[in-house]
């Protein structure tokens, strides 16, 4: 660019905006030293957390408040921040010393931009429950919250994908049983569409949901695979997601997927379509548990627009067996948060003692539990079901118990080992595929090229 | 047709008052000498001194590679520069952001000038109206996205209508396809910004010395002539402002195309301002959204220079050929 | 503005104004509708109960009528040397001051909080007012200048032979000529700052210092998302600004029958 500086004037202006400017400058560069020597005092204090779970404040307070049943001494503000708004608003506080004392964090991309300004937890979970600690936590949710041998946040909660949720009253009415492999799935969708009846809704647009669609048809294709290329040990070009990828277009051409899926949203697009009965099956992990309780459904189905509309029993399925190999789909999962403690807090130890309890204690983690919404870390703990109540108890009881007893011994990572840069690559992939702008192997081969370049960096 | 109709300006002028030049620059009114430094001061300081220093810090993290955080930042000197001039989907969201602003600047002055002309005369449930037209500025595209999504999906109340009207073979998924996502986006940002257009062309409007129109009216100009040739000449000034406006504007444009599609998809709805929110703060890669950053301020200066000086020559034209 | 004399043209007129003002509507519609499916009238209860909302309510009040005055004062000043003032090289530092617009809101973030941390306004009102202010001047500036330059010369030469300073001449004619853009730039810096959500976010720590277009948060989670309380907040966002806009547009009116410009 050329700035017509020519004459004496121009310059003069120039000279006292630059003036000014620097100014402002000084103003923001004399920056003092972050002070991070005090730790602060264990049970007294005022910790700021930001997360942005968990969503209703009313929750937050309930958690707070237990906790200072435990410690009245502790003040706890807990600033709640839209999901999509985190990575923005924490970024900017990290990286000033103004941030919060404690901090929301989640495998994968998360731990690896924010896991380096959090506080390695290992010694206070450690303090906590003792040497073997991590024999007591569940090992999927340490090694996620695990970066470059820190462990950067106590895990709270997990969350596991890699099946389906139908609508059993759907399925029910017109005789229909879960889809096992690609031709049931198809034939299902038919019989649904006859009907007047959406058959699968995905929110398409997102990453996320899409990832877990092509990691559970990989690992129909061949179990493991995904989790290799992830690890950078297989490539992304393998026969193997080739073959994935083009699975994955024949649910958008064989009318498994929803007309205009690539436009949807899973929250709340999808997740209305499927509450309000207008499509039978949905892709949601273990998080969708809570909504086979009665009370969480009736709230659920109203805030999807209906009111008074009875509620239906949804049952958990495994993921079909799309590449027709035998293989059982395996189910994958990772923490679904944990708490960080800011490294340049200035309430370290009170930070920790509140991580601590909700992370570590009965107290803390049956809280978690009975919310159903993500599951406890803390081996042992489980959902109340004397005090909840199911919709449909005979048809949902089994399957509900029978899925958390499965995850426990889910051992492959959903988000963990992925970057954000990878993260975007496979939405790439998944989206020109399925738009038909690339053929599965083209895709392929530009996912793995970024994913090199991202390797490389 | 008369000679007055045709040179509006030259009317006005012996109308209101003997030969006053259009433009009341100083710089050609030597006369009022009194020294206008201090009166911008107060803008200059807040907004330079709060915003130059970003820009400052901006610049020099366009020349890092850095996650925006870590404590030891790589210096890459233009390097990211270069690569984004080898960014496929830089081009992409450069050639979304051009179509987009030429679209929806278009489509807006005119729909925002007709109304304020509407508006302006006399018609019944006029304040009904109005309101209706500026309440989408003021709703927060973050709480329309998925009332956008929802009414433009395959199964959504804007196929639902077209299959009322008798158009239901134009009925598709409007969002979920490359093909119309584009042009989805740009029919909510034009539904959306249309009010604030109207807004400052019924101000401006305001202004237009009702004499004027009364002797073109005289002259025999009907309605249409009217409006081409004494108001449209009348607010150019609101005009190029809003050209400055919506160019900066399509330039940043984040919120309604990450709202409601992600950009995408296949980044089909790709622009500027997304590709800098998604560099920046979902990959991490600070030092490359800042360079897109600085590319996008030195355009949107230069666009912001180019509107603005040939709102001038065009005047000066004018004024030459009286 | 336009003239109808006929009967059937004024019914053309309205027909056409109608037809006009219909795709504004459409998704209006199918906003309220939103905001009331499910639990009805309970939706804006909900809203309504959100502990603290009437403190947010507030807040966004405060922060706007700050930004307001501080965007309408410096920006009166400064059209005002710009337009009719005398100022070497002005055209750069016009320019210099649309620069300030360029910067896409993310962007600023990082720099912005540095700032605040700084000047020790971080948790205050400031924090977000003087950020807001500063990038909402520079396009009220470009339009206020712009009609300030269609009034007459002649008329503040007037004032001169009267005696005049500059700042008398400001005081009684600058300010009642401008009502017109002056509404309209009143109404765009209030939607500004009463919309804005990323600045109170990050720089207001206290949750008594938030501000109302938090409050749809308390609705959406990571596993959940209740629109329809969603657009009940949204209507109820809004409906201070159409007030305000209603209340504004008598002035946009007057300037026009005023005939002051003469």
């Amino acid at each position: 660019m050329h700035l017509p500086f020519r004459s004496k004037k121009t310059l003069r202006a120039v000279t006292v905006a630059a003036m000014v400017g620097m100014t402002a400058l000084g103003l923001a560069a004399c920056s003092s030293g972050s002070n991070q020597s005090s730790s602060g005092s264990a049970t007294k204090g005022t910790i700021n957390w930001w997360g942005w779970t968990p969503t209703n404040s009313q929750e937050a307070k309930d958690f707070i408040a237990q906790f200072n049943k435990k410690y009245p001494n502790i003040k706890v503000n807990f600033k709640l921040i839209d999901i999509t708004s985190y990575d923005a608003t924490i970024r900017a506080a990290l990286a000033s010393s103004g941030g919060p004392d404690v901090f929301d964090l989640q495998p994968g991309a998360r731990v690896q931009q924010f896991g380096p300004y959090a506080e390695d937890m290992a010694p206070v979970a450690k303090a906590a429950l003792g040497s073997d600690w991590k024999s007591k936590i569940a090992p999927i949710a340490i090694s996620g919250m695990t970066l470059k041998g820190k462990l950067t946040a106590l895990p709270v909660g997990s969350t596991y994908a890699g099946m389906l949720w139908i609508n059993s009253e759907l399925f029910d009415k017109y005789k229909l049983k879960p889809p096992t492999t690609l031709d049931e799935w198809k034939k299902d969708c038919q019989v649904f569409k006859q009907n007047g009846v959406g058959c699968f809704v995905q929110g398409a647009a997102q990453e996320g949901f899409d990832q877990d669609t092509l990691q559970s048809i990989s690992n129909s294709v061949k179990p493991g695979l995904w989790t290799k290329a992830s690890e950078g040990k297989a490539k992304w070009n393998d026969p193997t997601i080739v073959k994935t990828l083009s699975i994955w277009k024949d649910l958008f051409d064989s009318g498994i997927m929803q007309s205009g899926a690539l436009g949807a949203q899973q929250y709340p697009d999808a997740n209305n379509q499927f509450l309000t009965g207008k499509y039978a099956m949905i892709m949601m992990g273990t998080w969708y548990t809570q909504y086979s309780t009665e009370t969480a459904m009736k709230e659920a189905i109203s805030a999807a627009g209906v009111s008074g509309a009875k509620t239906f029993p949804i049952l958990p399925v495994a993921f079909p067996d799309v590449a027709g190999k035998g293989n059982t789909s395996e189910m994958y999962g990772d923490a679904d948060y944990g708490l960080a403690v800011a490294s340049k807090s200035k309430n370290q130890a009170a930070a920790e003692t509140f991580a601590k309890w909700i992370a570590t204690t009965q107290d803390g983690q049956q809280t978690i539990a009975d919310r159903l919404d993500t599951l406890p870390t803390l081996k042992g703990i489980k959902p109340n079901f004397s005090q909840i109540k199911f919709v449909d108890p005979s048809l949902q009881s089994t399957p509900v118990n029978d899925l958390l007893k499965k995850v426990g011994s889910v051992s492959e990572p959903r988000e963990a080992l992925l970057s954000a840069d990878v993260q975007n690559a496979i939405l790439a992939a998944a989206q020109s595929v399925a738009g038909g702008s690339s053929t599965p192997q083209q895709a392929a081969d530009t996912l793995e090229k970024a994913a090199e370049a991202a390797a490389s960096k | 047709m008369t000679e007055s109709v045709l040179h509006p300006q030259r009317t006005s002028r012996q109308a209101a008052s003997g030969g006053r030049s259009p433009r009341g620059d100083a710089r050609r009114h030597r006369r009022l000498q009194a020294p206008g430094l201090p009166w911008i001061l107060p803008a200059l300081v807040l907004g330079i001194g709060l915003i130059y220093y970003c820009i400052g810090y901006t610049g020099f993290i366009s020349l890092l590679d850095w996650d925006g955080l870590s404590p030891e930042p790589e210096w890459v000197g233009v390097h990211n520069y270069i690569a984004i001039f080898q960014d496929p989907v830089f081009w992409k969201a450069a050639s979304h952001t051009v179509l987009f602003f030429i679209v929806t600047f278009g489509l807006q002055t005119f729909l925002g000038l007709v109304f304020a002309v509407m508006m302006h005369s006399k018609i019944r449930l006029g304040v009904l109206y109005k309101i209706i037209v500026f309440v989408p500025v003021v709703l927060a595209p973050a709480i329309m996205a998925p009332v956008f999504r929802q009414m433009f999906a395959a199964n959504g109340q804007f196929n639902w209508l077209l299959d009322h009207i008798g158009l239901g073979f134009l009925a598709q998924p409007w969002i979920g396809q490359e093909s119309t996502a584009l042009p989805v986006i740009m029919v909510i940002t034009i539904w959306q910004w249309t009010g604030l257009t109207f807004v400052l062309y019924f101000a401006a409007m305001s202004q237009i010395d009702q004499s004027m129109i009364e002797a073109a009216r005289i002259d025999g100009a009907g309605n249409v002539r009217t409006l081409i040739s004494i108001i449209w000449p009348s607010v150019r000034g609101t005009t190029v402002a809003l050209a400055i406006l919506s160019a900066i504007g399509a330039l940043k444009t984040f919120d309604v195309p990450w709202l409601v599609t992600i950009a995408g998809p296949n980044n089909a709805t790709q622009f500027l301002g997304t590709y800098i929110y998604q560099t920046t703060i979902q990959l991490a890669h600070a030092g490359y959204g800042a360079a897109l950053s600085i590319i996008l301020l030195v355009v949107a200066l230069v666009m912001a220079i180019i509107f603005q000086t040939a709102g001038r020559e065009r005047t000066r034209e004018k004024k030459g050929a009286r | 503005m336009f003239e109808v004399r006929t009967r059937w043209g004024k019914l053309l007129l309205q027909v056409v104004a109608t037809v006009f003002v219909l795709p504004f509507l459409f998704p209006l519609i199918v906003m309220v509708q939103g905001s009331f499916a499910g639990a009805g009238w309970g939706n804006y209860s909900a809203v309504l109960g959100v502990p603290g909302f009437f403190r947010f309510f507030l807040n966004s009040a405060i922060i706007a009528i700050g930004v307001i005055v501080l965007v309408y004062v410096v920006t009166m000043l400064a059209s005002y040397g710009f337009a009719k003032l005398h100022i070497r090289a002005r055209e750069v530092y016009f320019w210099m001051l649309l620069v300030c617009l360029t910067l896409p809101e993310v962007v600023l973030l990082t720099p912005l909080f540095a700032t605040t941390q700084q000047l020790g306004l971080y948790n205050t009102y400031l924090s977000v007012i003087l950020p807001l202010a500063a990038l909402q001047v520079p396009f009220a500036v470009l339009l206020t200048r712009n009609f300030i330059n269609g009034l007459p010369d002649e008329m503040f030469e007037a004032a001169r032979v009267d005696g005049a300073n500059s700042f008398r001449g400001f005081l009684y004619l600058v300010i009642p000529l401008t009502r017109p853009i002056a509404a309209a730039v009143l109404i765009f810096t209030l939607i500004g700052a009463w919309n804005d959500y990323l600045m109170p976010l990050v720089f207001l720590q206290s949750q008594d210092l938030q501000t109302i277009t938090l409050v749809p948060q308390f609705f959406v989670g990571e596993f959940s998302n209740d629109q329809t309380k969603v657009l009940a907040s949204a209507v109820l966002t809004a409906i201070p600004e159409i007030v305000a806009y209603l209340c504004l547009q008598g002035l946009f009116e007057r300037g026009l029958s005023a005939g002051a410009i003469k």
